[in-house]
């Protein structure tokens, strides 16, 4: 089944919705093709009570469009993303900045649309950073609206296609409408399983185990646990990435050829294999991921072991 | 059409790492004209990680002559079973150019080199104690806050208690991974927000061209750290 995105101002809605709130009536300037196969989240319901998810998950056309090189059994579960390079693209072409980081949403719904077709079942992405505050003021109320905007859009798209929204950062900065769109996007497509996309926001590697102390510190006050119980497993757990079957990336990309994390996950990339990617975002696409994705299958990894 | 797809790649990457082992080899001779003068001042803290099953001691000496040729003054090595950790009076011994990293040494330039010994008990570890003390004095505190959304923890308060439980280093600038696998085996999380990362390959392959053009790389490197 072809995955596309197409926009027109007719609104075609086909997933049930558990909520009644207005928000899945928003995006009146979007619209979805009929989809050849099954496909809308009700029928995969079924088939999830049936046991037959896994045989939905692995659907024929799937298997036959991995590129040749690529092992599905070796396919990474979850990839990350530090999506560098969206202001250096826009300037290089003489646009403003904004065309930078609205061709980096269209080439987050390609790599999108890929991980789907090739099995990958988590993708993370480093949206924005705790530091991406310190920004032009117009730039991070672009940036704001542009989120709300993509949210809006897609989230036909995430129906249709079963994925699941998984939003993770420190949310209370963020406006108040775009808070409630995301927290209503993660509970309305919670029970969505073929692929998970997670979009860190106001995220940092630093504030995420600071969270998860305190988490626990909170658990400790009200006696469900005991302060000796503090370790390594109880922190993994209160991470923002609990959010996923898959807390811990196995790739990590980041695009523009710099070569760092820039706070991003920390504690989950002990044993994630690190690619360091030349092109800008916004140029980022099928070809360059396949080279990152060969990288991460030819490597020996010991996990530390 | 399989086979030679797969003797082409191989193809490619023989060709590419004869010509990273030439290029290698000009630069150690200097004989490549901008790998000549390094601004190794820029380098304040480098971390060297290295798989535990690749640790030879006789090669870890080596690296650090080199880089103590090369005029870095602080160095971290890490290996994740604490391989280092235990041969590190050796290490010492042997190597005569350095002295054991203090926790309150300031980063300044020295005679000799000081080196900080890790392990994965400084990382999630210590992370881990730190989250205790933290806990530990805020229940001392006395604060009734329950809220889950209220900030009752900082991210300079984490670093005072990693401080605490000795798992607090300085943030390396360059981190260096020596082993098969592209990734830094559990260096301790907490300081490597802003570290560039250059994969070496094994360190029984190291060379010394390749360590100098790792450290040029990082030297021109302009971080913007998210503004």
């Amino acid at each position: 089944m072809p995955f596309s995105l197409h926009f027109s101002p007719t609104p075609l809605i086909t997933a049930p919705s558990p909520l009644s709130k207005p928000f899945f009536l928003v995006p009146y300037y979007h619209t979805l093709y009929a989809p050849k196969s099954p496909p809308c989240s009700s029928t995969e319901h079924a088939l999830t009570h049936q046991g037959k998810q896994e045989a939905f998950d692995r659907r024929p056309e799937d298997s036959q469009t991995l590129p040749l090189g690529l092992r599905r059994d070796a396919m990474p579960s979850h990839v990350a993303v530090i999506m560098d390079g969206n202001r250096r693209w826009a300037r290089l072409r003489d646009l403003p900045v904004r065309s930078g980081y609205e061709a980096g949403v269209e080439s987050l719904r390609k790599i999108v649309e890929i991980c789907c077709k090739w099995g990958i079942k988590v993708l993370s992405v480093f949206a924005f950073s705790s530091d991406n505050w310190f920004r032009p003021k117009v730039e991070v109320e672009f940036l704001m609206s542009l989120f709300e905007r993509g949210m809006q859009e897609d989230t036909g798209i995430f129906f249709r296609e079963n994925i699941r929204i998984s939003v993770i950062g420190d949310l209370t900065k963020l406006p108040k409408a775009l808070q409630e769109l995301m927290v209503n996007l993660e509970e309305a497509t919670k029970n969505n399983t073929r692929f998970q996309l997670i979009v860190a926001v106001s995220y940092s590697g630093h504030y995420d185990v600071v969270q998860a102390c305190q988490r626990l510190a909170l658990k400790a006050k009200c006696g469900l646990i005991e302060p000796s119980d503090i370790n390594v497993s109880l922190m993994e757990q209160e991470l923002e990435t609990n959010c996923t079957e898959f807390p811990h990336p196995d790739l990590l990309i980041r695009t523009s050829g710099e070569f760092r994390i820039s706070n991003f996950m920390l504690w989950q990339l002990a044993y994630t294999e690190l690619f360091f990617a030349q092109s800008l975002w916004p140029d980022f696409g099928e070809a360059e991921f396949l080279k990152a994705l060969l990288a991460f299958q030819q490597r020996q990894r010991r996990y530390g072991v | 059409m399989w086979h030679l797809l797969h003797v082409t790649i191989h193809l490619c990457y023989f060709a590419i790492n004869i010509a990273n082992a030439l290029e290698s080899h000009l630069i150690s001779k200097g004989l490549l004209r901008r790998y000549k003068s390094l601004h190794i001042s820029k380098l304040q803290y480098l971390a060297i990680v290295i798989e535990s099953e690749d640790c030879r001691t006789s090669n870890v000496i080596e690296l650090l002559q080199w880089l103590a040729d090369l005029g870095v003054k602080h160095v971290c090595l890490y290996d994740m079973e604490g391989i280092l950790k235990k041969s590190k009076d050796f290490i010492l011994e042997k190597f005569d150019g350095a002295t054991l990293f203090q926790e309150n040494d300031v980063l300044l330039d020295q005679p000799l080199m000081t080196l900080e010994f890790a392990s994965f008990s400084d990382g999630k570890e210590a992370v881990a104690k730190a989250a205790n003390v933290l806990f530990m004095k805020y229940l001392k505190s006395g604060s009734t806050s329950s809220y889950q959304g209220e900030q009752i923890f900082t991210e300079s308060q984490m670093g005072e208690a990693l401080k605490t439980v000795g798992g607090n280093g300085p943030e390396p600038d360059l981190l260096l991974v020596y082993g098969p696998a592209r990734c830094h085996l559990g260096f301790p999380a907490w300081r490597i927000r802003y570290t560039e990362i250059q994969h070496m390959g094994p360190l029984k392959s190291m060379k010394y061209g390749s360590l100098i053009k790792a450290i040029y790389k990082f030297t021109m490197v302009q971080q913007n750290y998210g503004k």
